[in-house]
């Protein structure tokens, strides 16, 4: 039963708080396949993982 | 979204420089170990073949651990070079040493013969 319109604590409504948590989302997203593709290329190449 | 009301209870001037410093943090100490604990990072970034740094801990000899003879004698007899090494615990050791000489089946790979007491 969230009010959408309510101003919590932080000073975010609900729509505001999702609107900056799509941002780290997006983020981590981007990270997480660079790295992804990074670790596959080092694991390839290198000794690591055996 | 799933979870995006925590930024109802915490400021995301708080949260988000928490989480970039936590994955900032953790990648940093996970990669500062793997170039502590592994010679083919530093094989990469000196350029040689990866191991080289294996093989070469792996031949190095602790020269700290030798112990040194406090005196030794070399005469020569018809043998060869006969050495006498007194050792550190007051006993004595001989050795002949001749000429090199190479065999038929020597092999050019072939570690050069150690003696050990």
């Amino acid at each position: 039963m969230t009010d959408e319109g309510k101003v919590w604590p932080t000073g975010l409504t609900l729509g505001e708080a999702e609107e900056v948590h799509s941002y780290p989302i997006d983020g981590t997203r981007v990270f997480g396949a660079i790295a992804l593709i990074a670790h596959i290329l080092v694991a390839i190449s290198t000794p690591w993982l055996g | 979204m799933n979870n995006a009301k925590m930024w109802l209870v915490v400021s995301p001037t708080v949260g988000v420089p928490l989480f970039l410093g936590a994955v900032a943090v953790g990648s940093f100490a996970v990669h500062l170990q793997v170039v502590k604990n592994t010679s083919w990072v530093a094989d990469f970034l000196q350029g040689v073949p990866l191991g080289t740094g294996d093989k070469m801990s792996a031949a190095d000899v602790d020269s700290s651990k030798l112990k040194v003879a406090k005196a030794s004698y070399a005469l020569d007899t018809v043998a060869g070079t006969e050495v006498t090494v007194i050792l550190p615990d007051g006993t004595h050791a001989k050795v002949i040493l001749n000429m090199p000489e190479q065999h038929a089946s020597h092999q050019a790979d072939q570690l050069p013969l150690t003696i050990t007491r």
